[in-house]
């Protein structure tokens, strides 16, 4: 960048040109800060690129977790985007909601922790599988771990909080109300909903209307009574957005992306 | 995008300043004195003010700062001083007329980045 100002002292004067010149000394801060500023955008790009190579590993490892329980990982990016839809409508910024969004296909990323015979065992656990199995919450937060990263702290509270019930009846803390973060009382509700609508090894999707049903007489015993309530307000757009979802296949890196919502909008 | 007006007599340290807000996204404006600045914010609506305290003219820093902060049409907008006196009555000074934030000169640009990024994300 040439700098006009020095013009008239750059020829003759050699004392023109150290920075006891205004003139010079001016223009010097202005390249350093320019190069500065470079630096800046570098950096931020930097970490941008670091944040989601981190968030796309632990997307597979989710991805991975949930195959092993029979899907076919579409589960999660629905489970992503119907969570965003239902913080908008709580009246949640568009921030969080996004945010939301990111985190909660990670839910269950802790399944990767339980073994098969636990995992895929056909009829009733015992007391005992139970146990192993309900400590996929805990070991999911320890996976995402105690990160300062706003995503992946919302995304292990997910994790440690989604089966937590409203009446304190839950896991692993046994929390009720209020106490249950809020991301951890729509994933439970969200999670709930998807996963008695779509085909599973043991039986076919329960009917929309029927699971709204059964999702209703839940209402204050395992879900937030205004997050039922949310949910079956907008059931139609819910189950529409579902269904976009469905149509399109998205992988899951639609949920890394910035604009998805209205890329999925026919 | 969110706007940021600075108002700054020195064209030197006004030019330094936009090139430090040039590392993010914003549409910048600039006013030379105190009564303009305050014209300005009027006009441009802007998400924050980034005021020179010491400037000749009828209105310095911390008197367009109270007149930003008492007029209800302005609601909203936040305010950053900056100046060169950094002793602990100045910053009551700055408190006392309702500015967000408070920076001193020779200003470090990453924390003038950093400061003006907190607050406009939440304007």
């Amino acid at each position: 960048m040439d700098t006009p100002l020095l013009a008239s002292h750059a020829d003759g004067d050699p004392s023109a040109l150290g920075l006891a010149d205004p003139a010079m000394a001016q223009a010097q801060l202005e390249r350093v800060i320019a190069d500065l500023g470079r630096m800046y955008r570098e950096r931020n790009d930097a970490l941008r690129a670091l944040a989601r190579a981190h968030h796309e590993a632990l997307l597979r490892l989710s991805i991975a977790a949930e195959f092993r329980d029979d899907d076919t990982g579409v589960h999660i990016v629905r489970m992503g985007f119907l969570a965003e839809s239902l913080a908008l409508a709580l009246g949640q910024s568009t921030a969080w909601a996004k945010l939301l969004r990111m985190a909660a296909p990670m839910h269950d990323i802790g399944k990767i922790g339980v073994p098969d015979n636990v995992l895929k065992k056909p009829g009733p656990l015992t007391r005992e599988e139970r146990d192993v199995m309900n400590r996929h919450a805990q070991m999911g937060a320890d996976i995402l771990g105690a990160s300062e990263v706003p995503l992946f702290k919302l995304a292990s509270e997910v994790a440690l909080s989604h089966h937590e019930r409203f009446d304190g009846g839950g896991y692993p803390r046994g929390l009720a109300g209020a106490a249950i973060p809020l991301s951890g009382r729509i994933v439970a509700a969200v999670d709930y909903f998807d996963a008695l609508t779509m085909d599973r090894c043991y039986r076919n999707a329960l009917p929309d209307a029927q699971a709204l049903e059964m999702m209703a007489s839940e209402r204050g015993r395992l879900f937030d009574p205004l997050v039922v309530d949310t949910f079956l307000d907008r059931a139609d757009a819910m189950v529409a957005l579902r269904e976009r979802i469905n149509s399109h296949r998205p992988q899951f890196s639609a949920v890394l992306d910035d604009e998805p919502l209205s890329a999925l909008t026919p | 995008m969110k706007k940021i007006l600075i108002v700054e007599d020195q064209p030197d340290i006004r030019k330094l300043i936009r090139m430090t807000l040039e590392f993010e996204d914003y549409e910048i404006h600039e006013a030379a004195d105190g009564a303009f600045g305050l014209r300005m914010a009027s006009a441009v609506g802007p998400d924050l003010v980034l005021l020179d305290v010491m400037m000749p003219g009828e209105l310095d820093g911390l008197q367009v700062c109270q007149r930003i902060k008492s007029d209800p049409k302005l609601a909203g907008l936040k305010v950053v001083l900056l100046t060169a006196r950094g002793q602990a009555r100045d910053r009551e000074a700055g408190q006392l007329a309702g500015a967000d934030d408070y920076l001193v000169k020779p200003f470090s640009p990453l924390q003038l980045i950093e400061t003006i990024e907190r607050l406009v994300a939440t304007a």
